[in-house]
């Protein structure tokens, strides 16, 4: 069972907010799906061995990418999703 | 009580690639904010990274110059954590299997700091704080580093100086780093604790973040060791912190505590490939490396006969130990170019930066030539001293400053016969002589100047002379 | 006729139609259907005009693409340089990507027609396209249920015929699922032979884009197109480059039926399944009933590997570079916050936490890393099925397509009903769902799964079904017809 505190805990790792209230309202989902997560253990059990492999694949190193520059983008474009100023990606600290 | 310090350092250090780990963008320095990025390096929706194979290559560098294992077989991870100059909300680095693992540094006392293991991962972009606003570029954001952590093996601040300039050395030997701490392309980390001196004990230990200064980095860690000592001697109790290290005071103070420790969720990153190194490959590298500083050091001091000053600050910068070697490879005397260089040649470079590119205006070739000259004697050390002065300031070569006509009156045979013409011209100085007045010799000294144009050796001719009257 | 790509292109090569004039065609069809279906969510005609504009250029220069002047449209969750890509997400609101996905690149050098993007369950997490920020698209052969997701908006375009094709992406079954649930063709391709670049991700490991069409053969042309290694993306994968050749037999062919995918299923279903292996059957084919015992953990498996990997691929969402930002905060952290829990659909918020869960520390053995664990197992057993089959048959759903509002209440069996298409994510595997009949005037789709790197293979096979009529699953009414 998934407690309030470690609920919360999770939220602020994931910079989400649950306040009390929210979390009221979906601690009864979140054991459902915890409990659904937990069928895992019913199956198989297995050791804890290090994973070193993504799905079996590996790329030798000299298949790599070359260190050749390549040009970058305008800083209009690289900003063009927010209003920019300088150049810069701005953030006011405070906004109320 | 005796109380021992114990320092554990963990080192990031800037590779020298020319693009960035996951994309093409230049790693170059500097530059308008948010110039050197593209949709990979700003964390767009739907990027993937693209591993540059020189990062690697250059982490195999690191690890085999410090005598590190390689690992075959090496993956990258997440390290989930949010924060503004991380576009992704996850650094790409290594959990489990890091590059190198396993090697040490040696210190010029022969004590080794272990390095317990070499990863490579990406830079995080840099935050300007202003005007009630946070503002964002990421032009840094994915430049390669390689993060070396050391085993707690540091006991002395002394010792910890050595071990990062050495690193220092070393990095910029295999020219996998300019390691310039004052731009931020070397920076460290600090554990320091205090334990009763002969124990093995693990005691509470504090960190200092991020330190760019080797100066204020031994000063700090002098001060947290005095600091924690007379915690423990009066009883009290070392409390686990960061810790923020004031230049001007020259103190450290706790930094504001995070409410949570971290939890960094380290998982294979799923969008890279595990990447193979064959061993052939770590061999061909393994070849390539240059001999190491302090290998260097006791060549010097050992095969070459360089007094141990001057070796040490010939082998500090690769720059100057690969000048030095040419010039010594052409003929020139070991001894004799080191102290030219160390007298003479670093009088006129006024920054560490310099020495470092060691960019003069006078060619291996030529100094060669000079030093030559002055140990077959056809110059003195003044003539040297100032001939070498000129071709400093101007450049050239050693012929557009003396003339070879000249010189070639100047060699070991021709000083014999002015010194007979001297003893030929002054009969009366050379019966004072023989009868005791050694002065006297002076006269005929004076003839040598005259006749060379105070270009010879004078101490040379004095021999000559010397050995001649009796 | 139904407008598959092979008729239209036919058309647009002899001149008898322009794709301008066929776009035009299209995109009334569009203004016309789309009010009710809500397939596209952001319409792109400007782009597709001039996109025709220069298919007619190629048309007439004599490329030989069959995709060259044909309009189609791409998942929200594909970049596309400038116009909106949203993931059907507040989060993403109003976001231009400032790139094109590869898909996209190789297929505007083909000639395509992009009418613009469709629906989709936001950030591909749901099977339904109900949590879609724009509201749930619906199935044209009953508006009352699904389309099925997270590819919805796709399906149920290319179902109506207000695309020539759909690109779609499927992370657990958001292919080959709503396919099944509209009665079209739905492929997804081996996890490696198509480039991610550009694919929003949700879970790395999984994530495939693949095609969605009115038939087998056209799966095979959009597959062509878009199929290859791709210096951008280091897990894709050096594949062949031949065009696939769709004519073979189902003499010899080896057809697997693992029980797994049948235990509980209904009467109904088992019955479209078996009754299409016995048309291969008569055909020549042989079935082999097998065991991969290893299935039964599939979905939690799927669950926890998907939802790790969404935790950390939707950590960037933070409002500082781009889309939505939160209107009032006390601190560059409380915006970040506010922004993510006021910019993330529920949905959404529940994945991300069980994926921050499941690798906490404390938690990553027992979750994360024995997922893995099980994940390497159903590879490895996968492996051993195709070495005694060619391919496996087993349903693409278990059920036909859910009445709209049906996974709100039912969170658990909705999941539950992706238990035969998350296996083939898991295991990397290419797979294809066909309508292959009706359970209550619903299509009901056959999933055909294949070895690794055998796409070929599954497209061969689901291609002697329409060539020779096994199915009689019959086409919705109006659209673009010609």
């Amino acid at each position: 069972m998934v407690t309030r505190e470690e609920i919360k805990t999770l939220a602020k790792l994931a910079k989400l907010d649950f306040d009390d209230a929210r979390c009221e309202a979906f601690e009864g989902e979140f054991a459902e799906i915890i409990a659904f997560a937990d069928t895992i253990n019913c199956e198989i059990s297995g050791d804890n061995d290090t994973i070193n492999e993504v799905g079996g694949r590996a790329e030798d190193i000299m298949d790599l990418r070359e260190d050749e520059v390549r040009p970058s983008l305008d800083n209009e474009k690289i900003t063009s999703n927010v209003e920019s100023e300088n150049g810069y990606f701005p953030v006011r600290r405070v906004v109320k | 009580m005796k109380y021992e310090l114990v320092v554990g350092l963990e080192t990031h250090v800037e590779l020298a690639t020319k693009t960035k780990i996951f994309c093409g963008c230049t790693t170059a320095f500097g530059g308008a904010p948010n110039t050197h990025c593209c949709p990979i390096c700003t964390g767009q929706p739907g990027t993937l990274p693209v591993l540059n194979k020189r990062v690697i290559e250059y982490g195999i560098r690191a690890g085999l110059a410090t005598h590190c294992s390689i690992n075959t077989v090496t993956h990258l991870d997440r390290k989930n954590y949010c924060y503004p100059d991380l576009p992704k909300a996850y650094q790409i680095s290594q959990f489990d299997k890091p590059l190198c693992y396993n090697g040490y540094v040696e210190l010029e006392s022969g004590k080794r700091i272990r390095i317990k293991r070499i990863h490579v991962e990406e830079d995080a972009g840099k935050l300007v704080h202003e005007r009630g606003y946070t503002f964002v570029d990421y032009n840094r954001g994915g430049v390669p580093l390689i993060e070396i952590v050391a085993e707690p093996d540091v006991s002395s601040p002394e010792e910890a100086r050595e071990y990062v300039e050495r690193l220092q050395q070393i990095m910029r030997y295999v020219g996998v780093s300019d390691c310039r701490m004052q731009e931020g392309s070397m920076r460290c980390d600090i554990n320091i604790s205090v334990r009763e001196a002969g124990t093995t004990a693990f005691t509470t230990r504090t960190e200092i973040k991020n330190m760019n200064s080797v100066n204020f980095m031994e000063k700090a860690i002098a001060y947290e060791f005095e600091r924690q000592k007379e915690v423990y001697s009066s009883g009290g109790k070392i409390e686990q912190a960061t810790l923020r290290y004031d230049e001007h005071t020259g103190e450290t103070y706790p930094m504001r505590t995070k409410e949570d420790a971290q939890d960094y969720r380290y998982f294979p990153e799923p969008d890279i490939l595990t990447v193979n190194i064959p061993e052939s490959y770590i061999e061909s590298v393994k070849a390539s490396l240059p001999e190491l500083p302090l290998e260097k050091l006791r060549r010097y001091t050992a095969e070459l006969g360089i007094p141990e000053a001057n070796a040490r600050l010939i082998v500090k910068y690769k720059a100057v130990a690969d000048y030095f070697e040419k010039a010594v490879s052409l003929g020139a005397s070991a001894r004799r170019a080191a102290n030219m260089i160390v007298g003479n040649i670093y009088a006129s470079i006024a920054t560490e930066d310099e020495k470092e590119k060691f960019q003069i205006a006078v060619s291996a070739e030529e100094f060669a030539k000079l030093i030559r000259l002055t140990d077959e004697g056809k110059i003195n050390t003044t003539m040297a001293q100032i001939t070498l002065g000129k071709l400093l300031e101007n450049g050239g070569a050693v012929e557009d400053y003396i003339s070879m006509e000249e010189l070639a009156g100047m060699g070991e045979d021709d000083l014999r016969r002015i010194c007979e013409e001297a003893i030929a011209a002054s009969p009366k100085a050379v019966t004072d002589f023989k009868a005791g007045k050694e002065k006297a010799i002076s006269a005929m000294f004076g003839y040598v100047k005259r006749a060379t144009q105070g270009k010879a050796d004078i101490r040379k001719a004095e021999a000559i002379i010397r050995s001649l009257l009796q | 006729m139904t407008s598959t790509i092979s008729r239209l292109s036919a058309l647009l090569h002899s001149g008898i139609i322009s794709s301008v004039e066929l776009t035009r065609l299209y995109i009334a069809e569009i203004e016309k259907q789309n009010g009710t279906l809500n397939a596209y969510v952001h319409k792109t005609y400007d782009e597709a005009i001039a996109n025709a504009r220069a298919a007619d250029k190629l048309l007439k220069e004599g490329c030989t693409s069959p995709l060259c002047g044909i309009p189609m449209t791409l998942k929200d969750n594909i970049a596309t340089d400038g116009m909106e890509t949203t993931c059907c997400s507040k989060i993403l609101r109003g976001y231009r990507p400032i790139y094109d996905a590869t898909v996209w690149t190789k297929l505007k050098a083909h000639g395509a027609v992009l009418l613009g993007k469709t629906n989709m369950d936001e950030f591909a997490m749901g099977s339904t396209s109900e949590t879609s920020v724009y509201g749930r698209p619906k199935n044209p052969r009953d508006l009352t249920k699904v389309t099925g997701g997270s590819s919805g908006g796709g399906a149920a375009a290319v179902c109506a015929h207000i695309a020539g094709y759909a690109i779609g992406s499927d992370t657990g079954g958001s292919i080959r699922q709503p396919s099944s649930f509209c009665g079209v063709v739905g492929f997804k391709p081996t996890y490696g032979a198509v480039s991610r670049y550009g694919l929003i991700a949700y879970g790395s490991s999984l994530d495939q884009i693949g095609p969605l069409t009115t038939s087998v053969s056209d799966a095979a042309l959009v597959y062509d197109a878009i199929k290859g290694i791709d210096p951008m993306d280091m897990t894709s994968t050096d594949v062949s480059m031949e065009p696939t050749s769709l004519e073979s037999g189902a003499k010899g062919l080896r057809i697997g039926i693992a029980k797994e995918f049948f235990e509980g299923l209904s009467p109904e279903m088992t019955a479209v399944i078996y009754g299409a292996a016995r048309k291969y059957q008569e055909a020549g084919a042989e079935i082999i009933e097998l065991s991969v015992p290893s299935l039964k953990a599939a979905l939690p498996v799927y669950y926890i590997i998907a939802c790790a990997e969404a935790s950390s691929n939707l950590g960037r969402y933070d409002g500082i570079r781009y889309g939505f930002r939160a209107a009032n905060y006390s601190s560059v952290d409380d915006m970040v916050i506010k922004t993510r829990t006021e910019g993330f659909g529920r949905e959404v918020q529940k994945r991300i936490m069980l994926g921050t869960y499941v690798l906490s520390s404390g938690y990553m053995d027992a979750y994360y890393k024995k997922a893995c664990l099980l994940r390497e197992r159903i590879q490895a057993e996968m492996n051993g099925v195709f070495e005694k089959c060619d391919v496996l048959f087993a349903p693409t759903v278990p059920v036909t397509a859910f009445q709209e509002g049906y996974s709100g209440g039912n969170a658990i069996e909705t999941y539950l009903s992706d238990v035969c298409t998350v296996p083939v994510n898991i295991a990397g595997l290419p797979g294809i769902s066909i309508p292959a009949g009706k359970i209550n005037g619903m299509p009901a789709g056959l999933q055909i799964i294949g070895n690794r790197f055998c796409d070929a293979k599954v497209l061969q096979t689901a291609y002697i079904a329409e060539r020779d009529a096994f199915f009689d699953v019959e086409d919705v009414e109006g659209g673009v017809r010609l």
